[in-house]
């Protein structure tokens, strides 16, 4: 488990003894509540992850985490095996895939003519990303992609996908999904 | 032929006729006498063959090696510096990528006689992703042409910067922007169109030289009078005979309207044949990248033309690869150069595809004589059949076959082509073809894409790395193109994205993405003769001129353009995903952006 800034990852890397494979990484945006939605797990990986957080406590510590701030029962991305993503967090990809941000910031987000996403959604803000995918920087070369419907309709989604990736979480650019 | 069919045809050939009528008298005299003066750079190949060929020899392979910096200037500007700039009676012509600022300067005193900056609207920057490159000026008749990043073409006057004419050549709002340099041939100048990322509709234009008014446009994709094909007599290479391209020969090859978003881009170098009164050139890539969305030959995408100088009307096409699913633009330059082809004398067309092949046409008909790899390394196609003149393509590398949301692994070349637009030279002396190419693979993963006018439409995520077998991802080449063989290869560490020069002084000079300038012996190009670091990676061309009874050898240097996002796309194989590859940083342990213009000489 560890705070990334306004975040909380709750990471179960010995899921061995919670009767899984692989990792779970569920990030919940400012807040952690015990009644998640599980969107995007299948029922089967749902009960193992919550088997395995009352497990080892993870809500209690969590709790702590910026008080003052709304709660919400939302998790901003849920990742298995560090590329198997809930379906919104699937969108995101999508949605980066069809904005060709590649040509740009690097297939994985490693930054090209473009900054490394890996490192500078590590700082920017959602209000900032939101406003930079929007309007772009124009000076900068980064498009405005207000008349992208692809992007504008998944803008949370692909905030969601690239906080993953910048995160260590999602650890592969290409991600699939999680099947129902 | 029948009229009543093709009313357009004669209206076009009239109206051309007409317009070309008041500028043929004396037009490009005066270009082609400071072309004949070896001491201009007049052109950016230096003549209208593409040749890229000097005949002064003062720096030559006996003295090359001490060769030093006689002066050097700073553009103010970043990006990739592509291109180089003109000499013409003692004054240079220098531009730089966008804000494309031009700066004449004398070279006798290196004083800036005259500097112009257009005013352009900075959302033509994230148009032209991913870099902002231009690719230089042209000059003829006491003007400079400009091809500004927003399509805008300008005529400056030569003496005082002052604008003559301006002309918008295309929409930046739906990402029809300019990387080429305009070519002027005769009385017109001519520039194309980039954008095949933004499912741009490509065309070539002709404009006239004093007045700036359109004479010809030529699309590269629909219906044939948009094409100024004339289907009974444009020709094209079929079953081992040139035969009428027939009619819509364009749109019998796509499905649907996707042809009018279908690419075809025009950024590459052109050339001219005066006694033939032809102008060639080469088209880019089909948009979108995902093959799937666009089933069909996809014509005349990636293809070479000959077009009527005057009429803009098609001699003859002939299509590199039809379909094609790996971006192999076929935008490089055309050399022309009368060699030997399988020992019989030839008027040749010799072209450096992306896609790896070497072509050797007769540049009169186009007729298909030579098509060989000029890098051991292309994988996606055995060969290109002599008699369809279609390229095998082999299933393994087909991202078409193997379909949407499948990585095609370890395709050779990568989509930056076994050579991208950094033009190769032709040296008449040994008749070799000096070729600045990328040992580069990839892995192309299309993906369905929607189109959105004035937003990115590409359709495919790749990733690229060396060559299999080797760490080098560059090779300068040595080339028969009378054969179509390789006849000496000179590795380097990263792409050599470098316009050659070749001299009668016996050497060879290219940039590297490191930021050296290396002169090599022209018989022997294992013979590295000189090499200086210059401030940044260099992806310009190669110039030389005279002042005074002395020779000066140039260069910009300035990383960028898709070598540096090349490079950056990694050195090592990205197999575990977990991107940050090492490549990028290694490319920044040599050089960092910033563009400046170095200049040789040999001592007093």
């Amino acid at each position: 488990m560890r705070h990334t800034g306004d975040f909380l990852v709750v990471s179960l890397s010995t899921v061995e003894t919670c009767g899984a494979t692989g990792t779970l990484n569920v990030m919940f945006q400012r807040y952690f509540t015990r009644s998640i939605t599980m969107s995007g797990l299948s029922r089967r990986q749902a009960v193992r992850f919550l088997f395995c957080s009352l497990l080892i406590g993870a809500g209690s510590a969590v709790a702590q985490d910026k008080a003052s701030a709304a709660p919400t029962d939302k998790p901003l991305y849920t990742v298995f095996d560090g590329y198997k993503v809930d379906s919104k967090t699937m969108d995101g990809f999508r949605a980066w895939r069809a904005a060709a941000c590649d040509r740009c910031h690097g297939a994985n987000q490693e930054g090209l003519v473009g900054p490394p996403l890996l490192e500078s959604m590590k700082t920017l803000s959602k209000d900032e990303f939101v406003k930079t995918v929007r309007d772009g920087r124009l000076e900068k070369g980064m498009v405005s992609f207000s008349t992208s419907k692809a992007v504008m309709d998944n803008m949370d989604n692909l905030y969601a996908y690239l906080k993953g990736r910048s995160n260590g979480d999602i650890k592969r650019a290409k991600v699939e999904e999680l099947k129902q | 032929m029948k009229i009543v069919d093709r009313p357009w045809f004669y209206r076009s050939l009239a109206t051309a006729w007409l317009l070309a009528v008041p500028g043929v008298v004396g037009a490009n005299a005066d270009l082609e006498k400071q072309i004949a003066d070896p001491k201009n750079h007049a052109m950016q190949a230096g003549d209208m063959y593409n040749q890229r060929y000097s005949k002064l020899t003062q720096i030559n392979a006996k003295n090359v090696g001490k060769m030093h910096v006689a002066w050097m200037f700073s553009t103010g500007v970043l990006r990739g510096h592509e291109g180089s700039p003109l000499v013409v009676n003692g004054m240079m012509y220098v531009h730089t990528p966008f804000p494309n600022k031009v700066f004449a300067i004398d070279v006798e005193t290196q004083k800036i006689k005259w500097r112009y900056e257009p005013k352009q609207d900075a959302a033509v920057i994230p148009q032209m992703c991913c870099d902002t490159v231009y690719r230089g000026l042209a000059y003829a008749e006491n003007k400079i042409f400009l091809q500004q990043a927003d399509s805008t073409l300008v005529a400056l006057d030569a003496g005082t910067g002052k604008v003559v004419w301006s002309v918008k050549n295309g929409d930046p709002k739906v990402g029809a922007v300019n990387t080429n340099a305009p070519h002027v041939f005769k009385d017109k100048v001519i520039t194309g169109i980039s954008g095949g990322e933004w499912g741009v509709r490509g065309f070539l234009a002709a404009y006239d030289i004093n007045t700036g008014k359109q004479v010809w446009k030529a699309f590269s994709t629909g219906p044939d009078q948009e094409m100024l094909i004339d289907p009974d007599k444009t020709m094209t290479w079929t079953d081992g005979a040139l035969k009428p391209v027939g009619k819509d020969s364009s749109l019998k090859t796509w499905q649907g309207d996707q042809w009018k978003n279908g690419g075809g881009t025009t950024w590459g170098w052109y050339s001219y044949d005066k006694a033939l009164n032809l102008l060639y050139y080469g088209t880019g890539n089909p948009s979108t990248w995902n093959p799937a969305q666009r089933p069909g030959d996809n014509k005349w995408s990636m293809t070479i033309f000959a077009r009527d100088v005057d009429t803009g009307v098609a001699k003859w096409a002939y299509q590199m690869t039809p379909f094609d699913e790996w971006d192999f633009d076929g935008v490089n330059e055309m050399i022309l150069a009368d060699i030997n082809v399988k020992g019989k004398p030839t008027k040749a067309l010799v072209h450096f595809d992306r896609n790896g092949f070497g072509y050797t046409l007769d540049r009169t008909n186009g007729a298909l004589l030579v098509a060989e790899k000029y890098d051991p390394a292309v994988n996606w196609a055995t060969n290109v059949d002599m008699k369809t003149g279609r390229p095998q393509v082999v299933a393994q590398y087909s991202t078409a076959k193997n379909g949407p949301d499948k990585n095609t692994k370890g395709v050779c070349p990568a989509a930056l082509g076994s050579k991208d637009e950094q033009p190769a030279a032709f040296n008449p002396k040994n008749n070799r073809f000096y070729v600045p190419t990328n040992h580069v693979c990839m892995d192309y993963e299309p993906f369905k894409v929607d189109y959105v006018a004035g937003q990115p439409y590409v359709g495919a995520t790749l990733s690229m790395f060396p060559a299999p077998g080797g760490k080098h991802m560059g090779n300068l080449v040595a080339w028969d193109a009378g054969s179509g063989k390789i006849v000496q290869s000179k590795p380097e560490k990263f792409s050599v994205w470098s316009g050659v020069l070749v001299t009668a002084g016996g050497i060879a000079c290219y940039g590297t993405l490191e930021g050296y300038l290396k002169c090599v012996d022209a018989n022997d190009i294992n013979k590295e003769l000189f090499k200086f670091k210059t401030p940044s990676g260099i992806i310009g061309d190669v110039f030389t001129y005279e002042h005074k009874g002395k020779q000066y050898i140039g260069v910009f240097s300035g990383i960028g353009g898709w070598a540096g996002i090349g490079m950056a796309a990694g050195l090592e194989k990205d197999t575990d995903g977990l991107g940050a590859v090492g490549g990028y940083k290694e490319l920044r342990d040599y050089t960092e952006l910033g563009g400046s213009l170095t200049v040789f000489a040999l001592p007093q």
